[in-house]
């Protein structure tokens, strides 16, 4: 680098006569070209292994329970709600149509808690008037919730997720599909 | 003489090596108290000289060995802790369990290294609002000052601390470490774009498991903890680079008035090699001898009392309040109410209070409460001491009168922070319902 400065600055005659400015400046160009080799080098081989040390600790397999299973035969459920309580899960019968509400507050994830009404209540959801059993509420910010799902009070910002159900041909159990989310109105009539 | 008697020449080699490690409590010259510091390893970092005000208990109280004393007792209580605590699912709750109860003063480890977190949250905090009060963020007169950035640094040491809170408290597996990083990683995953992959790569995964627990243990037992080392050794550099507490600069401003004669400045090269000096050994004050003390034993001694003082409250506290344990992490049931620990719960009313509806769209106060204003907060600050235009009168003076508007203003939000803290830890009860205090909370079933 420092020939950079003096190259210019030498009168000719003087102790750097033979490097002529055109030779100087070849050598700073292939100089250049050859740290920037080097740094590009450098670079490439830690943001390479950089990724490649990041890239290991996002999972490819994962151990967790499957987003599809089944929650038991028919006759487990009576008329109303039940709350499958390790798959976080409400599942509600009315007669012979079944629907799956999630119990994942849509705020923050806490479980919601079911509050069964001492008697019905009715209100207008979604246009429609109902008469309702039970409300979700949860414990982490207040988020309150109408019997189909539909967050009316508190910080919530939308429904609780409605999930897909099927009966297993097999043996006739339930099957709870987490990965599908459905609309409010979907119902399985068994 | 060493030849013929090697004994006395290896003794008084380890005494002169001793004497590197150890300093003169009381010297009895102005050139053993210099000697102690300069030949001193444990002081190497301590100017030999400091004014009398930066020594003062009521100009910076402390906090900032106070914080820096507590970081090392979660140090020293930390690696035990890592010797007898199991960072597996199947195995965690159980381990701090037997901590509690069985180890021998196990409670204690716990209980102190809990203690000091919560602690040093605190003197964090205030040190961080003492500096901004006392507008000590802003440079002097001295050269090559560049306090800002050490306020930057001391932001970003505010925010390590906290994570490293947060990290901490999931280790337990207990019910309040379950929710609280169900709720944390949520607010992640609410940032636009990158939010669910930043919760996926912090949890390892869709849910909170073994993934999750390895990844909070590794961030809160080496990560984070280097990162604060690092960070606090750039702070305490730059302290020294920055001549000191910025109430000295005070000091120099007021005798340049008077108009006392300047001194010859004390300066160093280093050995020809550069053409600059070493800042903080130029005397920015003029008549130094007035205003300075020897650093040892007059900063030490004051130094160990501040230590022996956090030491004592912290293990006194550790003794009269127990470190609570939850019931062990169930996904099932979240807790009513479910709470942060107190420094996060303005956090949890942020996000409680902030969903908005605007044109038909809903925007999560997880975004809202949980990202935009505490983001907001962070720049703010950052940003701050580019934006005070205020003279050098106000540098390292408390309430300067100059800088009324602004400390009012940044005093609201302190008082915004800790009236939300305080809704949060005393009048919020099951579902989140305001509840005054003399209100009695409603008996709710703990299951459906």
């Amino acid at each position: 680098m420092w020939r950079k400065k003096s190259a210019p600055d030498q009168a000719p005659g003087t102790l750097h006569q033979r490097e002529t400015p055109d030779k100087a400046s070849i050598d700073l160009t292939k100089r250049k070209w050859i740290s920037r080799v080097g740094l590009g080098a450098i670079l490439v081989g830690i943001g390479g292994q950089a990724y490649a040390l990041i890239r290991a600790l996002v999972p490819n397999v994962l151990y967790e329970d499957p987003q599809r299973f089944k929650v038991g035969t028919l006759d487990q459920f009576g008329e109303g709600a039940k709350f499958i309580e390790d798959k976080r899960v409400f599942i509600f019968r009315q007669k012979n149509t079944l629907h799956c509400i999630s119990a994942t507050c849509t705020h923050l994830g806490c479980t919601v808690k079911m509050e069964r009404l001492n008697q019905a209540k009715r209100v207008t959801v979604r246009g429609r008037e109902i008469d309702e059993q039970v409300e979700f509420a949860c414990p982490c910010h207040g988020s309150k919730y109408y019997g189909d799902g539909t967050n009316y009070s508190g910080p919530a910002p939308r429904p609780l997720a409605h999930y897909k159900l099927e009966l297993a041909p097999e043996d006739g159990q339930l099957i709870v599909d987490t990965s599908q989310t459905v609309s409010q109105d979907f119902r399985l009539t068994v | 003489m060493a030849t013929r008697f090697p004994a006395l020449a290896r003794l008084k080699k380890g005494r002169e090596t001793w004497k590197q490690i150890k300093w003169t409590w009381l010297p009895e010259s102005n050139r053993e108290a210099g000697d102690s510091v300069v030949r001193n390893f444990l002081l190497h970092w301590f100017p030999a000289k400091v004014t009398r005000q930066s020594l003062s208990w009521n100009y910076s109280f402390w906090l900032g060995t106070i914080s820096a004393v507590l970081f090392f007792i979660l140090i020293v209580t930390g690696i035990p802790l890592m010797f007898l605590y199991v960072p597996s699912v199947e195995r965690a709750y159980l381990s701090v369990k037997d901590l509690e109860f069985k180890v021998s003063f196990g409670w204690f480890l716990r209980g102190l290294h809990r203690v000091s977190a919560h602690l040093m949250v605190a003197a964090v905090f205030l040190h961080m609002v003492r500096v901004f009060l006392a507008g000590a963020y802003k440079n002097g007169t001295a050269a090559n000052q560049n306090r800002q950035l050490n306020w930057i640094i001391g932001v970003a040491l505010l925010l390590f601390t906290l994570l490293l809170s947060f990290t901490g408290y999931l280790l337990p597996c207990d019910q309040l470490a379950y929710w609280a990083i169900t709720v944390g990683t949520n607010i992640a995953s609410s940032a636009p774009l990158v939010g669910e992959k930043m919760r996926f790569f912090l949890l390892g995964g869709h849910t909170i498991d073994q993934n999750t627990l390895i990844r909070f243990y590794v961030l809160h037992c080496f990560f984070l903890p280097m990162g604060v080392l690092l960070l606090f050794s750039y702070h305490m550099w730059r302290v020294r680079k920055d001549g000191g507490l910025a109430c000295v600069d005070q000091l120099s401003l007021e005798q340049k008035k008077e108009g006392a004669q300047p001194i010859k400045s004390k300066t160093y090269s280093l050995l020809g090699i550069t053409s600059g000096r070493t800042v903080h050994v130029e005397t920015s004050i003029i008549d130094e001898d007035k205003h300075t003390v020897a650093s040892s034993p007059n900063l030490t001694r004051r130094l160990l009392v501040a230590t022996l003082a956090t030491l004592a409250v912290a293990a006194l506290l550790t003794i009269l309040f127990h470190a609570p344990l939850e019931e062990a992490a169930n996904p099932s049931v979240t807790p009513n109410p479910a709470k942060a620990p107190w420094y996060f719960l303005w956090l949890q009313e942020l996000v409680t209070d902030t969903t908005f509806t605007i044109a038909g769209i809903t925007i999560n106060g997880a975004f809202i409460g949980g990202i935009l204003l505490p983001g907001v907060l962070v720049l703010a600050a950052i940003v701050w001491p580019y934006l005070d235009k205020s003279s050098v009168r106000a540098v390292g003076v408390w309430m300067a009168t100059e800088r009324r508007k602004q400390n009012i203003v940044f005093l609201i939000v302190v008082a915004a922070i800790l009236i939300l803290t305080i809704v949060g830890t005393y009048l919020r009860g099951p579902y989140w319902n305001f509840y005054w205090p003399w209100q009695s909370w409603p008996t709710i079933p703990r299951h459906f």
